[in-house]
């Protein structure tokens, strides 16, 4: 139903543009003075180009009611590239996620890409450890007792889902911050991909989401380890971006000069994903 | 000596040039649209989880907490997916933004709050109003650019229009705009705010609709190129829902009388003070 209308829209906003072309043509056939020309052709440029914004804006509305958009596309890249800097800037350092509310606890929803729970077997994998490597002074490889012996952050956070939830948990680890200190990451290191060993799930950050001081590679949740359905042995977590950028099953920690995208961002939603 | 009642004496004239400044119409049209996407996205977003309890709790104040949205309810969706959605909303978010501040600001520059802010007598209009509707009393009550009910509306809307925005604001940036967030009451309530506000601008726009269709369609005339003529007001043709729509040709209309008296007596008075 309201296809067929913005398809009438279209349709009618074409009709306009035809109508203008042949008057146009007249204009400038019936007169002959060439003065006159530039005036002429300027408002009827005008029309025209009222004319294909009401025919574009319908297409964008016809294409709203599609799956994919691809005529609004561009545009809402373009919006999502100008929020991007609203967001950069929005973000402050000092700007504190804190909950009073009780942990979720079980109720906290868990899930992964696999078909199953992803669970490290050392037996084939080999000793977990997690590597920290990419423009880095110093490449690591942390095993969890090293983690542990890292300074520990401990907090009580929101958990903000894309699809509009929220959980509270505590969440205990190490802070990237102090991680991309030990490692000395490079100055040109302007993002970082977090990478897990759950099907190939990786998401890219921007250095600054991922120094923030509550983004942190969590081996604990309410005091215990980490169970394998929350991204055992040790998982990203921070308040400051939606759940789908905080990779869980880490296996490596790349610090790197461009963005590689993500799982979730690569199939369109946004890359940024900032709280 | 100027004839009495002539447009240049009399000290409102009867026709102004247009009903509605430029400005007004353009911002009216572009936050219709602007709108229009935000509440079909918004939808679509809330789709992805239509509860408001934080994981783990419950949720007091919303009757529909434990059911599924109805299904009719994707017909409205834009965007098509959560990611979709979320992109026409945060792209359709600074149409809304940009013109309702220029909006507001014009009005607030240009003088026309005058015609929207409510008076001590305006309760009072506004009752006579319902009255007149509910065929309580048979004749029009006098108004000026809008009747009390319309201005009532008329002032409200853009009320809730800014605490769409300012909730909306909130639940886009828990984290970094965690002060705004927390001015709501948290996470979960500036979510349910910025969902109850919308329904609520939502029935004030459906009645708005129905009533320029059902009382004043003359008025969509002045919104878009500003011409409105007064014979056709609904004070002049009495008009109620689905009566009198048409004007009265055989009648004189009821705005003439009062349009020849009134400036008479303003005349008559100012010669009377002037020696």
């Amino acid at each position: 139903m309201i296809r067929v209308r913005t398809i009438r829209l279209v349709e009618r906003a074409y009709e306009a543009l035809r109508v203008r072309d042949s008057l146009r043509a007249r204009a400038l056939v019936g007169t002959g003075d060439d003065s006159s020309h530039p005036a002429t052709n300027m408002n009827l440029g005008r029309r025209d180009f009222l004319a294909a914004g009401a025919g574009s804006l319908a297409a964008a509305l016809l294409t709203a009611c599609d799956a994919n958009p691809r005529g609004a596309e561009s545009l809402l890249r373009f919006a999502e590239r100008r929020n991007e800097v609203v967001e950069r800037w929005l973000l402050r350092h000092t700007a504190m996620d804190h909950s009073r509310a009780r942990v979720a606890g079980r109720a906290f929803p868990s899930y992964f890409i696999s078909s199953s729970v992803p669970i490290w077997d050392p037996a084939v994998r080999g000793p977990w450890a997690l590597e920290v490597s990419g423009l880095v002074a110093r490449p690591l490889r942390l095993t969890l007792p090293d983690l542990l012996a890292l300074p520990q952050t401990r907090q009580r956070v929101n958990h903000f889902c894309v699809e509009g939830w929220n959980a509270v948990a505590d969440w205990w680890g190490v802070r990237v911050r102090e991680i991309a200190r030990l490692a000395g990451a490079r100055p040109e290191a302007r993002y970082v991909d977090f990478q897990s060993f759950d099907a190939g799930f990786h998401e890219s950050w921007d250095l600054e989401s991922a120094t923030h001081p509550q983004t942190i590679i969590a081996y604990a949740k309410d005091g215990r380890f980490l169970p394998p359905a929350y991204g055992a042995p040790a998982r990203l977590h921070s308040p400051v971006k939606l759940g789908y950028k905080n990779t869980k099953y880490l296996t490596r920690v790349a610090f790197q000069a461009e963005r590689n995208g993500g799982y979730w961002s690569d199939q369109g939603y946004e890359w940024y994903g900032g709280t | 000596m100027t004839t009495p009642g002539s447009p240049a004496e009399s000290p409102t004239p009867a026709h102004p040039r247009v009903r509605h400044h430029w400005v007004v119409r353009v911002t009216h049209w572009a936050s219709a649209v602007a709108f229009t996407i935000m509440v079909g996205s918004g939808l679509r977003i809330f789709a992805a989880y239509p509860h408001f309890a934080r994981k783990g709790e419950t949720f007091c104040c919303f009757p529909f907490e434990h059911r599924p949205l109805p299904g009719w309810v994707h017909h409205l969706y834009i965007g098509g997916w959560l990611a979709g959605g979320r992109h026409w909303h945060f792209a359709a978010m600074w149409l809304l933004i940009l013109s309702g501040l220029v909006y507001l600001g014009f009005v607030y520059l240009h003088g026309e709050w005058r015609d929207l802010v409510p008076r001590r007598g305006d309760p009072r209009d506004a009752l006579e109003m319902a009255k007149f509707y509910l065929f309580v009393r048979k004749d029009h009550p006098r108004q000026g650019k809008h009747n009390a009910l319309q201005k009532g509306a008329y002032f409200v809307m853009p009320i809730v229009g800014v605490v769409i925005v300012l909730t909306g604001l909130a639940i886009w940036k828990p984290v970094s705009l965690g002060w705004l967030t927390a001015l709501f009451g948290g996470y979960v309530w500036a979510r349910y705010w910025h969902f109850v506000s919308m329904v609520a601008l939502v029935l004030l726009a459906v009645g708005h609709v129905f009533m320029v269709l059902a009382v004043d369609p003359y008025s969509i005339r002045s919104m878009i190129t500003g011409g409105y003529s007064e014979r056709l007001s609904p004070e002049a043709r009495n008009a109620r829902p689905f009566y009198h729509l048409l004007p009265r040709w055989g009648r004189s209309a009821r705005a003439t009388p009062d349009s020849a008296v009134a400036p008479v007596t303003v005349t008559s008075d100012m010669g009377g003070s002037a020696p």
